[in-house]
């Protein structure tokens, strides 16, 4: 799956970024299957903005993101569902986990919202184990530290199939020590799939071996 | 799909005004169950009408006729049905078969045989032979024949048995003897006069006039007839219900009139259908009503759940599904009402057929095709309706 923008420029910034250069916004870029990409972004650059767009829940922009050439106002309801249990998979900033549910639940909810889940439930339960969250999976989403939603949601992320994976500061509330876990676990897991990423963040990191980095 | 959902009852929550929920399937309850009953008392109630085993008889004959008023005395015309009163009888839904009642235009004297010096004017009538209910071979005429067959209303011969002949020392005649008896008819008009055989053959219910055979009575209306058409004066119809409100109706408006006691059961009828309807119509309501209910808390809960909804959509679940999910909530109820709501209406109609089968009066102990039919149609409006909702509210 091939990602690419078009004179990508959010409506509501676009004052504010004509007046610096960016490696994204108003650009032509590519995105190809598998590669790992790396975008930083100052705060107010539009970062999560950006993602949203990539995952079309924001379409306040002028310009144009083509999913394999098709741009995204075109997709259908069903089909936009489709890709996004197939093919795309997130790790929102602000994680939106469900309160009413327990860590593994939401999981699960992930999961089994394919009618042929990709990986099994004991896969999940491992993955927490490496993430060191299998002790909080019977726990309300309610009661889970940032530290703990920021790995369910990690593990949510990659309890579906996908092509590409988006990540919004994905590590932001997590040590050293469990950064390092979880990228380690990212990068198995996209390359197990032949997928590929594109993270966001603030500085710059050595938490993947990045492939093309960008400047928002 | 079924952990999915499992899930999704913990997300989206349905429980929401249970209560009032339950309230609207008993509402629905009560709904059908007026609807089914009253189609179903519609069905009993013409099975006792119609059904072969509860009549000998399915079709009925009336003789219609002009209502006489004062006003109309004297003038004979007034009486007479014109061409289009005829044909408007004729293609009347209730009308089975159609025949008109022919007067001779000739004058008529019968004398009895022998000594007995009696003589009488009469009449003649003629109808179609598919009207009467006299079946008997001598019943025909052919040209030359000096024997007519005649035919006499069975109230005219009770009247003379048990008014006129016990009041005037008269023997009482069996209807075999009055078979049997030869009279002289004598016909004349048109400058002719000649005599004939009387034979009578038989005696209606149906009919109350002297009839002849049609064959005869065209001939000898040419014959002695004055060339002046009276026009038709009465008619008979076959009906299959001579209670059908629709007859009583056409009579009412056009002034016609026949054997009031056959339209008795008219009436009957009239008031179990308006009851029947009127019942009906407060089922047709009160569904309203709780399709309205349902549709309601159906936009209570998503509106309940719209960021959960909202954020499951964006996770990747479909419309499609949560649509589904949504609506596996709310169906099943719905079909446990109407499951509850037949098998009282089945009760109610076996326990009904048991009660009439005492007085004889037989109607299947099963509820109608179109009781089955009308829980199908509302169960399906209901699904439509909450469909429709749940289509209308989760597709953002």
């Amino acid at each position: 799956m091939e990602i690419q923008l078009s004179q990508l420029m959010p409506i509501p910034l676009q004052d504010k970024l004509l007046q610096r250069n960016s490696d994204i916004w108003n650009k032509e870029v590519t995105f190809q299957q598998g590669t790992f990409v790396k975008i930083k972004a100052p705060s107010g650059s539009g970062k999560t903005t950006l993602i949203h767009y990539l995952y079309n829940i924001r379409y306040d922009y002028t310009g144009q993101i083509r999913i394999d050439r098709k741009p995204w106002p075109s997709f259908l309801k069903d089909e936009i569902s489709a890709i996004r249990q197939q093919s795309l998979s997130i790790i929102f900033q602000d994680l939106r986990l469900f309160d009413q549910l327990t860590a593994k639940e939401n999981v699960e909810l992930k999961r089994v919202m394919i009618p042929e889940p990709f990986c099994t439930s004991e896969k999940v339960e491992e993955m927490a184990h490496r993430l060191k969250v299998a002790h909080v999976l019977k726990q309300s989403g309610k009661t889970l530290s940032y530290g703990e939603r920021q790995r369910i949601a990690i593990i949510r992320a990659l309890s579906q199939p996908f092509k590409w994976l988006l990540m919004d500061e994905p590590f932001s509330h997590l040590d050293e020590e469990n950064t390092k876990l979880a990228a380690r676990l990212i990068a198995e897991e996209c390359k197990s799939r032949n997928a590929g990423f594109i993270l966001t963040d603030l500085d710059h990191d050595q938490h993947f071996s990045y492939d093309v980095n960008y400047n928002l | 799909m079924r952990e999915f959902f499992h899930l999704l009852r913990k997300v989206i929550r349905t429980g929401v005004a249970r209560s009032r929920f339950l309230m609207a399937a008993v509402g629905l309850g009560i709904a059908m169950l007026l609807i089914l009953v009253s189609i179903q008392t519609y069905t009993d109630f013409n099975q006792l009408l119609y059904g072969t085993q509860n009549q000998n008889e399915t079709a009925d004959f009336l003789v219609i006729n002009k209502k006489i008023t004062n006003a109309m005395m004297g003038q004979a015309n007034k009486s007479a049905f014109s061409t289009e009163e005829l044909d408007n009888i004729k293609k009347q839904s209730f009308v089975q078969s159609f025949g008109v009642v022919t007067p001779s235009q000739f004058r008529v004297v019968a004398q009895a045989p022998g000594d007995l010096h009696f003589a009488t004017d009469m009449f003649f009538e003629a109808v179609p032979d598919s009207f009467l209910d006299v079946k008997d071979e001598d019943w025909k005429w052919e040209q030359g024949s000096k024997t007519i067959p005649i035919i006499l209303p069975n109230d005219f011969l009770n009247l003379y048995n048990f008014g006129f002949s016990l009041s005037q020392d008269l023997p009482q005649i069996s209807q075999e003897t009055v078979k049997a008896l030869p009279l002289q008819i004598n016909i004349s008009g048109n400058g002719k006069s000649d005599s004939y055989m009387g034979h009578i053959v038989g005696f209606s219910d149906r009919i109350s006039s002297f009839l002849v055979p049609s064959s005869f009575m065209t001939w000898a209306n040419q014959a002695y007839g004055t060339g002046i058409v009276n026009g038709t004066t009465r008619v008979i119809i076959k009906t299959p219900d001579p209670s059908n409100p629709k007859l009583v109706k056409f009579l009412d408006d056009n002034g016609y009139t026949t054997n009031q006691d056959k339209l008795k059961f008219s009436k009957t009828r009239m008031i179990v259908q308006t009851i029947v309807s009127v019942v009906g119509f407060f089922g047709l309501i009160l569904l309203f009503f709780a399709l309205l209910v349902f549709s309601m808390f159906i936009q209570l809960v998503i509106a309940g759940a719209k960021d959960e909804i909202q954020l499951l959509v964006t996770l990747g679940a479909a419309p499609k599904q949560l649509r589904r999910y949504l609506l596996k909530q709310f169906v099943p109820i719905y079909i446990v009402v109407g499951i509850i709501t037949l098998l009282l209406v089945t009760a109610f109609q076996y326990i009904a057929a048991m009660a009439l089968s005492r007085h004889n009066m037989l109607v299947d102990p099963w509820p109608g095709i179109g009781v089955f039919g009308a829980i199908a149609m509302i169960l399906l409006l209901v699904y439509f309706v909450n469909w429709l909702t749940v289509r209308k509210y989760v597709n953002r």
